[in-house]
């Protein structure tokens, strides 16, 4: 008897985490929720869009998994508030969504479990991963999440202006190589077509401008980061990028004064040649391009930035991962069941990978099922181009928007491009120094 | 001239408050608009919702989303029992301020007031600790709790005590009444102009909080309305899901409307009361 008695706290910590005989397990995701198209299906290939997709992932994961109860908590983009929150109560999920971009800060706070060890025993190895996805996951040597995919700013193009412009060669459209072609092909474009050229987000969004800026200064082959205290964006190549977006901004080649949604608009409604968007989106404005009544019908094209400045061949890129939060009092059936569920995914990414994301995967990045997709040949080489931001940066989201916001101060001709850059040093660097 | 012409308002007030009204509308009317068209018709042109086909679809997949109701529901709890609760601290808090002589009373009332100055941003990690030293996170304590502490309350409620006239008082105990009933039967009663206007107050605030519940209540059956909805919504759901989002601050915005009209005249003599006071 007294051994029974000396058991109970044993069997009862076993019985957390149990429900009905099956294992909980709680996953936090951002995406949105749409159960009301997807809540039932199980076929991922039956799904579209990163919402219905997930839903329906994580649907046929637990019919495969009926020992599992998967408990989804969908949080509003980007849910880190919530996550912090949870950490700070001892409460967080078992599996979060997270950018690559975010990791650094929760891993450098001790806050995210390793996962070399789950993802090896589950045969899941990080050569695997494309380069981008791999750099997107690695702290230090380790891996802290599982890549579902990699993101990147792209050039979404209105082969119907650009023909009209004439520059469109071979079914394919003209980019330029270096600022001056820009220039010279934006007055063409806008003074065959009477639209300008660059269709950019101007105000409200901040992450947009920043984007570009990062794009360009990459390009010339500067860090954009020191180290872990310091910026480096008022430096002669940061001059030089800015200099060259407020000069096409105030020549007129740029759409202005739109917000995120008014410039997605403003490209469907035909009104400017090459939008700033995106991996996202291609899913979009390729259905756009079926539809007869759309300006866009049997006229997009979609590439990677084009390499403007004589540097380093490199994009822009970040990721979506799923990551587990530390979390003492998770058993070791739950963290049994994260693996399954994180093993699933890393077997299921083509589903994931229609959205429009590049995948994580080497394999389907090779595989014909992908090259096959609309779009996905022209824009595939950023997978090995990508690079994510330094990992040694913390707090990346308030300097995102610090820079977006003083670029958008520069071009629209609210502060000298030197004072723009100055105050973006200043401002990053004090966040940067303030932990 | 007959007494109805006498009190007709002149003519440019009415053009002036009919002008003003459609502005104020025009917004609503709008989201209202907007929340019955297609998605992907809105992404390319948002002046296509003036056209038709229409269509219900983000008003099902609002009632589709399982766990509306939950959120209704918790919304509706947590607004009520906020609203109550507010009214029992204040209307006491009010009087004892108004009528009681005791030590500190006046350094007491100031630093109540001072509640006034302190932003809930600052007050809010050293709270959402709190609560997690209590494991209360994801309860209805934690959602209701902070919310009691509503220093404009009490200072409305002193006030409101302050202006109805001692002889009330004087007369009630020398009929021999207590303290307590003098407050309860006597001048809560005189105080309920003021109740309505802290009511509502108190309700829409509590309705309409996003920020506490959004880091307190992460449990998904424990969030509210506000959160609960904001959490169905896709990433860019500004572009890509804009008539959802419209079909969401509706269904969000229904509940408080049919307060609304519920105690449309109560509301109006409320507050036109108070100003008057």
């Amino acid at each position: 008897m007294r051994r029974a008695l000396a058991f109970l706290p044993l069997a009862l910590l076993a019985a957390c985490g149990r429900t009905e005989g099956r294992t909980e397990l709680v996953i936090q995701r951002f995406f949105g929720a749409c159960q009301a198209e997807f809540g039932t299906l199980t076929d991922p290939g039956k799904a579209d869009g990163e919402c219905g997709i997930i839903t329906a992932m994580i649907n046929q994961f637990e019919t495969l998994n009926p020992d599992v109860r998967v408990v989804e908590n969908t949080v509003a983009w980007p849910g880190y508030d919530q996550l912090t929150a949870q950490l700070a109560a001892n409460g967080p999920p078992d599996l979060v969504t997270m950018h690559s971009s975010a990791i650094p800060d929760y891993e450098a706070r001790g806050l995210l479990e390793p996962l070399d060890a789950d993802l090896a025993a589950d045969g899941i190895s990080p050569d695997q991963f494309t380069a981008a996805a791999r750099a997107g996951v690695t702290v230090g040597n380790r891996i802290m999440g599982l890549p579902i995919d990699v993101w990147a700013p792209l050039w979404h193009v209105n082969m119907n202006l650009f023909g009209k412009a004439g520059l469109v060669a071979d079914g394919k459209p003209l980019l330029p190589s270096s600022t001056e072609e820009f220039y010279a092909q934006a007055a063409q474009f806008r003074e065959r077509t009477g639209k300008p050229y660059f269709i950019q987000v101007t105000s409200k969004d901040f992450a947009g401008p920043m984007r570009i800026f990062y794009a360009w200064v990459m390009q010339q082959g500067a860090q954009l980061f020191t180290d872990a205290r310091h910026a480096n964006f008022d430096s002669p190549e940061g001059r030089r990028a800015l200099e060259f977006m407020t000069e096409l901004y105030q020549r007129g080649y740029s759409a202005k004064s739109l917000d995120y949604a008014g410039a997605v608009s403003a490209f469907l409604k035909g009104e400017g040649g090459i939008l700033v968007d995106g991996t996202w989106m291609v899913g979009q404005f390729d259905a756009a391009s079926r539809d007869d009544k759309s300006p866009l019908y049997r006229g997009y094209a979609v590439r990677p930035f084009p390499f403007l400045f004589q540097g380093r061949r490199v994009e822009l890129v970040d990721g979506h991962n799923w990551v587990m939060p530390r979390n003492d009092r998770r058993t070791e059936a739950q963290r049994e069941a994260a693996r399954r569920f994180l093993k699933y995914f890393a077997g299921n990414d083509f589903q994931w990978a229609r959205t429009g994301h590049f995948p994580a995967y080497v394999s389907i990045i090779d595989s014909p099922q992908w090259q096959q997709l609309p779009h996905r040949g022209d824009i595939a080489e950023i997978t090995q181009l990508g690079e994510p931001l330094p990992r040694y940066v913390r707090r990346q989201s308030p300097i995102e928007f610090v820079v977006g916001e003083e670029v958008a101060a520069a071009y629209t001709g609210a502060k000298p491009v030197g004072r723009a850059l100055a105050d973006m040093q200043r401002r990053a660097d004090e966040i940067l120094q303030s932990f | 001239m007959s007494a109805a012409l006498a009190n007709r308002p002149p003519r440019i007030a009415v053009v002036l408050v009919t002008g003003a009204a459609i502005i104020m509308l025009t917004p609503m009317l709008w989201v209202l608009i907007l929340s019955f068209k297609d998605n992907a018709a809105l992404m390319a042109d948002t002046s296509s919702a003036l056209a038709p086909p229409w269509t219900l679809a983000n008003y099902r997949n609002i009632i589709g989303e399982g766990q509306v109701f939950t959120w209704l529901m918790n919304s509706l709890i947590v607004s009520i029992a906020m609203t109550a609760g507010v009214l029992l601290l204040a209307s006491l808090a009010g009087y004892g301020f108004a009528r009681l002589e005791f030590r500190g009373r006046k350094l007491l009332f100031v630093i109540v007031l001072l509640g006034l100055a302190v932003p809930e941003q600052a007050v809010i990690i050293g709270r959402h600790q709190m609560f997690s030293a209590a494991s209360l996170h994801n309860t209805y304590a934690a959602l209701v709790l902070p919310g009691l502490a509503m220093p404009f309350g009490v200072f409305l409620m002193t006030q409101y005590f302050r202006a109805i006239p001692r002889e009330i008082d004087e007369a009630a105990l020398l009929d021999g009444a207590s303290r307590l009933r003098i407050f309860w039967r006597v001048l809560l009663p005189l105080t309920l102009p003021a109740q309505a206007t802290l009511g509502i107050f108190t309700f829409f605030h509590a309705w309409n909080d996003y920020w506490w519940p959004l880091i307190s209540a992460t449990n998904r059956d424990m969030m509210t309305l506000t959160v609960g909805i904001a959490a169905t919504q896709m990433n860019f759901a500004q572009t890509e899901g804009l008539g959802f989002l419209m079909a969401q601050a509706v269904f969000a915005g229904l509940p408080t409307l049919l307060v609304y009209l519920a105690f449309q005249k109560y509301i109006v003599r409320a507050v036109a009361g108070a100003a008057g006071q």
